[in-house]
């Protein structure tokens, strides 16, 4: 057993450097989203995240994917809030910072954009906005939605997965 | 650790995952490479460039740019119809409608899921792509119980999950927009190319609209919207029957003939209940309607006029 503790600790070493190696960094794709303490939607909001912030995975669970930050806050968010990193996929990179470089900006933020969209309102003027912004102020707090899930015995309140 | 890891398919094992890990690191050795000067910055970008696939297809639509084709076709919906204003309605559809976008297959998009109230006595739902869903007055009407709600916004969901909206969109036209986006490097457009790109706009917005409120989706989107219908709402805990029940107002609905709203542009709703029959025989767990829920729906939705 003696000879075999150096191996082990070489084969350990090796492991965690694989680890980090393949540590994935992901890139929030929506314009905000909530780092949450459990895999639900409704669980306590550990830190607030926006588009073009970076994390770095941790593990997953059926749709969700735990999580640090840069500030090395952790905690879980869905799947579909995030995409995986395609610039700089290490997480061992010194410099990893919340904001997206400017080539990430410019590639996110290009295509259809804002600057279409007024250039698209300039031309069809008798079209309003003013209810598509307020639908987008339409926002029911995640309290609200799990007192409704338990009140009506749904989700994990009653038949739902 | 044990000592039995030390057999040889560790070591295989070792080694593929010590390859993997040298395929995934090829774009931050380019930069690696770029910052201690032995390759140029323009040789990075090539590298880094030519890692990343060209985009081609309304899956390559980013969530921003869905956002935007949303917010306009939701702006064209909204020149049709007016809105059905009153809060307390509209918010419980979007607590339904919440509920059910938790336990879809995309919960999370660009600007979120948000619901709206159409004033009109047509029956009709209609999602814009990115989540900005509509029902109409007469479509509310019709439902019930919170189960056939819940179906109809989660059969809206499921249109948003598919990215039904995206591919009604043109190959042509995206392939040009992706072209105009691609090579123009500046932040923001010169006065040509935005010219360019908002005719191109206009154009993705006329072929969702006309699948949205003209002509329809293919009936396979639409059985496909169904059968997540189906899946979300189960998933979420309301009775698939929902789905079902709501179908069945419509069979021989006198307003089919005149053909409007989702008579128009929907399957017949015989051809989509026996398909929902399957979708709802597949469920491994069947969630039961309760009495509760019918409560509140007719306390929100009960004084409809």
């Amino acid at each position: 057993m003696k000879r075999r503790v150096p191996l082990l600790i070489l084969i350990s070493l090796l492991v965690v450097f694989i680890g980090l190696l393949l540590a994935e960094t992901l890139i929030i794709k929506v314009q905000s989203t909530n780092l949450r303490k459990n895999p639900k939607f409704y669980a306590p909001v550990v830190q607030a995240l926006s588009a073009g912030e970076r994390v770095e995975k941790i593990s997953s669970q059926e749709g969700w994917v735990q999580v640090r930050t840069s500030s090395g806050a952790t905690g879980w968010l869905h799947s579909s809030a995030v995409e995986v990193q395609k610039f700089s996929l290490l997480a061992l990179d010194k410099s990893m910072k919340t904001q997206a470089s400017a080539s990430e900006v410019a590639l996110a933020g290009k295509g259809f954009n804002k600057q279409v969209e007024e250039s698209y309102r300039a031309k069809h003027g008798e079209l309003s906005f003013a209810w598509v912004d307020k639908m987008l102020q339409i926002k029911i707090p995640g309290a609200q939605i799990e007192d409704f899930m338990k009140k009506g015995k749904l989700g994990e309140f009653g038949g739902g997965r | 650790m044990k000592s039995q890891v030390l057999r040889p398919p560790v070591f295989t094992a070792l080694a593929t995952l010590v390859f993997l890990a040298s395929c995934s690191v090829v774009q931050q050795g380019a930069g690696v490479l770029a910052e201690t000067g032995q390759i140029s910055e323009s040789d990075r970008q090539a590298i880094v460039k030519t890692s990343q696939a060209v985009r081609q297809t309304f899956a390559d639509i980013t969530e921003e740019e869905e956002y935007y084709i949303g917010r306009s076709v939701a702006a064209l919906i909204l020149a049709r119809y007016p809105v059905y204003e009153n809060d307390a309605l509209t918010k419980y559809v979007n607590t339904v409608g919440q509920a059910v976008v938790f336990s879809s297959d995309r919960p999370e998009t660009y600007a979120g899921y948000h619901f709206l109230i159409l004033d009109t006595e047509e029956v009709n739902a209609m999602a814009a792509p990115g989540g900005f869903v509509f029902i109409t007055k007469g479509l509310l009407k019709r439902c019930q119980n919170e189960e056939m709600l819940a179906a109809v916004l989660a059969h809206e969901i499921g249109h948003v999950c598919a990215k039904h909206g995206l591919q009604s969109i043109k190959k042509s036209r995206l392939i040009d927009a992706f072209r105009i986006i691609g090579t123009e490097a500046a932040q923001r457009y010169g006065s040509e190319e935005l010219a360019q790109l908002t005719s191109i706009f206009e154009d993705v917005l006329g072929d969702i609209v006309e699948k949205l409120i003209e002509r329809g989706y293919d009936r396979k989107f639409e059985h496909e919207a169904d059968a997540l219908a189906v899946k979300f709402a189960a998933s979420t805990g309301y009775s698939p029957q929902g789905m079902t029940a709501f179908l069945e107002t419509l069979v021989g609905d006198a307003s089919a003939v005149s053909g409007k709203g989702w008579f128009k542009t929907h399957p017949t709703p015989e051809s989509r209940l026996e398909r929902v029959h399957k979708d709802i025989a597949s469920l491994k767990r069947l969630p039961e309607a309760e009495s509760v829920r019918t409560q509140r729906f007719k306390q929100s939705v009960g004084d409809l006029k």
